[in-house]
């Protein structure tokens, strides 16, 4: 099959070529889908999560502003003022004990609150009246119980506030001893100045359960989104590790900017926001969005920063769905695109294959099959001139073939008479001399001579000796078998080759009929002219060992038929 | 050229060390010197220094806190260094341990450059043992007084205005239990700071709780302190981070004096110990020499702020009298007692059991 690497060639690239366009193209976009969707997905995952905790700091915000309306109502009672103003034993007993209630009762109403106090301005920031939270119940904490807190910030910044603002601690760890539920725990002071007039008399300072505070805010967040809350130098606060939240206090450092490299600009600008996606590697790469929040003017200079993060992982879950159904796709894409393909280049292949076989088949002068011509694309327009061209061919071939003919007749035979020429006769005579040789069969050839034809042709012209010469072969054919050869050599010499003859009867037999023909007058020009011949005869492989002797054996005997009296034949040998 | 001579040269080296007997071939390993450090006591351009001089390579390893450098040191018994940094107080368990051995001042010349009170060995409590000298001082700091000087005529000379009620809620002190109590009983004019007398914790808890009273409040940070000395117009501080304060105070515009008190400062000193496991004493011994060379050494001052053993700071006089820290005689006490006055207790409260 010379032609299966041709076919398989063209038709498999073009194959392969259109299955791989089919294929990159339905990849790329899949791939683009699915990049495309990631990113859609990280987007949205961010805005949420943006939203989601301005909506926190919003609550944040909100229960703090719960927290300073509290402490103004208690701080602008006339009973607090009253406690701290009173000169008379009995009198600031009654009024402290008022006090007492208002705080317990606020006490028992707000959960989230440790402790509320209020504390002179006077003796080092003695402790007037103080209500602990213990367990689930209250510990009014009372006599040599209650301490002097002028050092502490709550206090101190506290009672040097312009009127009207509000002191709000950073959240700490609350080591004071002795401060009940509150010991050991995250907690945040609000504290508020009473006066007289221009003389600052204490404070009220309501101490909060900041876990209590987080615990609200992420409550409803889902599991994996982690909430994190800083002070404004970034140390955590709240963060899903316990270990990292108020690392400050056990002397370490746990900064979100060290997580989220991107919240330095946060924690050195005023307040915004931003989203951000961590680079490390791994499970741990997340989302993450921050709100950095300012108190008001109001309040005590206080910033925080508050933020969520979800892992990327989980954020890019449902792409993991759109990928399995974009792979699919693909998959099932590329495949339509290889079917497509196969069918494709076969519609084109084929008819082209038709094509080639046909002309290879034509060009191997073998039976033409039939071309794709009723098509009416531009395949039927080439298969259409094909088969005109072929069929050109065909006929110029026959043309060429015939002429052919001719010239192979005229170049071997005389064109007057129709006999083999002397070119045939020794081709022929050559053939029959190898058989004799192979076979030991004889042959022997008669020379002959026409008498007096140059008289003939003087006297009557050359139309007349063409007439003899012509009777002459026909006569001469009609006495011989169908396979001996008798031919003109040229002028009026012919030569008979006789065929697997020995017998010397039988070749006077045929002499002696060949001079009679000859010897019967020719009608010409309404008159009968005689002619004769003198015939010589030799033998193979008697009279010669080859064609030149043989025939120059003939010729010699004929001569002397002629000089010893014409109209006879000689043998070569054989007699004399 | 060169390096084709280099190059045979080597191979002529290579060639001699392996004719050489075993023994001299190990000597070359000792080559190595592992510096157990705090940040900024051996930076690279001070060990490049040393590395050239002597032809040896110098391994430094960091350390940022007391534990810390305890638990490399004992991990191996004191084999995986060949000489550390740590002050006197922490010193004495690393003696206790057999993790530190004696060293030669004879055989450190650079020595004689040091400041007459870090040459008395015997004055400074811990250094010496069973007439044995455990360490070559380096560096120090001492908690002196800040004070701001438009508030202050003269500067204060005493740790007696820390309790001064003219300065009443102008005055901020360190919340440290153990540095405190020492404070107190300088400033009952003990001369043991460090060791406080069953009769003698009273008075010292009356003295701090009178210091509470005293004091606008008590700061844990060095940068909470100038915050808190320059929004509330502090007179006096007690700078329990030293010249370190002063410089940021200085960096945030304030106009402060520094001064240490005549009843003497408490002071840490770093020393340089060879530790047990010194493998080449001459190299430790070189290196010794070395930190005490006054490019060395200087850097402390320029690049640290911390005090030289070979040249008075600025900021001190050679009269000043600094207490070097030592072991207190109960930690756990002096921080539980500690918690009590901060929180606001009463004496009778805080001696409470």
């Amino acid at each position: 099959m010379k032609l299966s690497p041709i076919r398989l060639g063209l038709g498999g690239r073009f194959t392969l070529l259109l299955a791989l366009i089919g294929m990159l193209a339905s990849g790329l976009t899949g791939y683009y889908a699915f990049s495309t969707s990631r990113s859609l997905l990280v987007t949205a995952a961010e805005q949420r999560l943006l939203t989601a905790t301005h909506v926190l700091v919003r609550q944040l915000v909100v229960t703090l502003e719960g927290v300073v309306r509290d402490v103004r109502l208690l701080a602008g009672h006339p009973l607090a003022a009253e406690a701290l103003a009173a000169a008379v034993a009995e009198e600031r007993g009654r009024a402290e004990a008022g006090v007492d209630a208002l705080f317990a009762g606020m006490l028992a109403t707000r959960p989230e609150y440790f402790q509320i106090r209020l504390i002179s301005a006077a003796d080092h920031g003695q402790e007037r009246v103080r209500i602990d939270r213990e367990g689930d119940g209250m510990v009014r904490v009372a006599g040599d119980e209650r301490q002097e807190k002028g050092h502490y910030p709550y206090v101190y910044e506290t009672l040097r506030q312009p009127a009207g603002r509000i002191y709000i601690s950073p959240p700490a760890i609350n080591h004071e001893e002795g401060a009940h539920a509150g010991l050991g725990k995250p907690t945040m002071q609000v504290a508020v100045p009473i006066r007289d007039g221009n003389r600052v008399l204490g404070l009220v300072v309501i101490s909060v359960d900041m876990n209590r505070i987080f615990q609200q805010l992420s409550a409803e967040l889902p599991d994996k989104i982690a909430f994190m809350l800083t002070n404004r130098h970034g140390d955590f606060l709240v963060h899903p590790d316990p270990a990292k939240t108020f690392a400050f206090d056990r002397g370490q450092r746990v900064q979100v900017q060290s997580e989220f490299p991107a919240t330095v600009d946060l924690l050195s600008g005023a307040a915004g926001d931003l989203v951000t996606v961590t680079d490390m590697p791994g499970p741990e790469r997340a989302v993450a969005a921050f709100v950095k929040y300012h108190f008001g003017a109001e309040y005590d200079h206080r910033s925080f920063i508050l933020g969520l993060s979800q892992p990327l992982a989980d954020v890019l879950a449902d792409s993991d769905t759109v990928g399995t159904a974009t792979a699919r796709i693909v998959v099932a894409f590329s495949l339509v695109s290889i079917l497509l393909a196969i069918l494709l280049a076969r519609a084109v292949i084929r008819p082209l294959n038709q094509m080639l076989r046909s002309v290879e088949r034509f060009s191997s002068g073998k039976a033409r099959t039939p071309l794709p011509v009723q098509r009416h694309d531009e395949i039927g327009v080439l298969a259409r001139s094909v088969d005109s061209l072929q069929k050109q061919i065909d006929g110029q071939m026959a043309v060429l073939q015939e002429k052919q003919r001719e010239l192979d007749h005229l170049a071997s035979h005389d064109s007057l008479t129709g006999l083999p020429n002397r070119r045939l006769f020794l081709d022929r005579l050559a053939q029959a001399l190898a058989r004799s040789r192979r076979t030991g069969e004889p042959l022997a050839l008669l020379f002959i001579d026409l008498d007096h034809f140059k008289e003939i042709n003087d006297r009557l012209g050359h139309g007349a000796g063409d007439v003899v010469l012509r009777a002459v072969a026909e006569r001469l054919v009609a006495e011989v078998r169908e396979i001996d050869t008798v031919a003109r050599l040229g002028g009026d010499e012919f030569i008979i080759l006789l065929d697997a003859t020995e017998d010397r009867a039988v070749i006077t037999k045929i002499a002696t009929a060949v001079l009679a023909v000859l010897a019967d007058p020719v009608a010409l020009a309404g008159e009968s002219v005689a002619i004769g011949g003198s015939i010589g005869i030799s033998c193979y492989p008697h009279d010669g060992a080859n064609a030149t002797e043989i025939i120059a054996a003939a010729d010699k005997a004929m001569y002397r038929a002629k000089h010893e009296g014409r109209n006879s034949f000689r043998f070569a040998s054989g007699e004399a | 050229m060169t390096c084709v001579r280099r190059c045979s040269f080597l191979l002529l080296l290579c060639c001699l060390a392996g004719l050489l007997p075993g023994p001299v071939a190990q000597a070359a390993e000792p080559g190595v010197l592992r510096v157990l450090a705090w940040p900024g006591y051996a930076d690279p351009d001070v060990v490049r220094g040393f590395e050239q001089r002597h032809k040896v390579r110098v391994e430094v390893t960091l350390i940022d806190s007391d534990a810390a450098l305890w638990q490399r040191m004992s991990a191996s018994g004191g084999k995986d260094f060949d000489v550390f940094a740590v002050n006197t107080a922490e010193l004495q368990r690393y003696i206790d341990g057999a993790l530190a051995q004696p060293v030669d001042p004879a055989a450190i010349p650079n020595i004689s450059r040091q400041l007459p009170r870090f040459r008395q060995v015997e004055a400074i409590p811990g250094l010496v043992r069973g007439g044995q000298v455990y360490g070559v001082p380096y560096t120090y700091a001492e908690m002196g007084l800040i004070y701001d000087r438009s508030q202050f005529v003269l500067p204060p000379d005493s740790i007696q205005a820390l309790w001064d009620p003219g300065l009443r809620g102008r005055v901020l002190a360190y919340n440290g239990g153990v540095h405190n109590f020492s404070l107190a009983m300088l400033s009952l004019g003990s001369e043991q700071p460090f060791r406080i007398g069953a009769e003698q914790w009273r008075s010292t808890v009356e003295r701090l709780i009178e210091l509470r009273r005293n004091v606008l409040g008590f700061y844990a940070q060095p940068e909470d302190s100038v915050d808190l000395f320059r929004r509330h117009r502090v007179a006096l501080m007690l700078a329990n981070y030293g010249t370190q304060q002063l410089r940021l105070l200085r960096a945030a515009g304030a106009d402060v004096g520094y001064v240490i008190p005549r009843e003497g400062a408490l002071a840490w000193l770093d020393c340089w110990v060879v530790a047990s496991g010194a493998r080449d004493r001459q190299l430790v011994e070189a290196w010794l020499n070395y930190m005490l060379e006054p490019e060395v050494s200087g850097l402390l001052v320029s690049r640290q702020s911390l005090g030289s053993t070979i040249a008075e700071s600025a900021e001190n006089r050679p009269q000043d009298h600094l207490r070097w820290l030592e072991a207190v005689e109960d930690v756990g006490r002096r921080e539980r007692l500690w918690v009590r006055v901060i929180s606001g207790d009463r004496l009778a409260r805080v001696l409470a059991p």
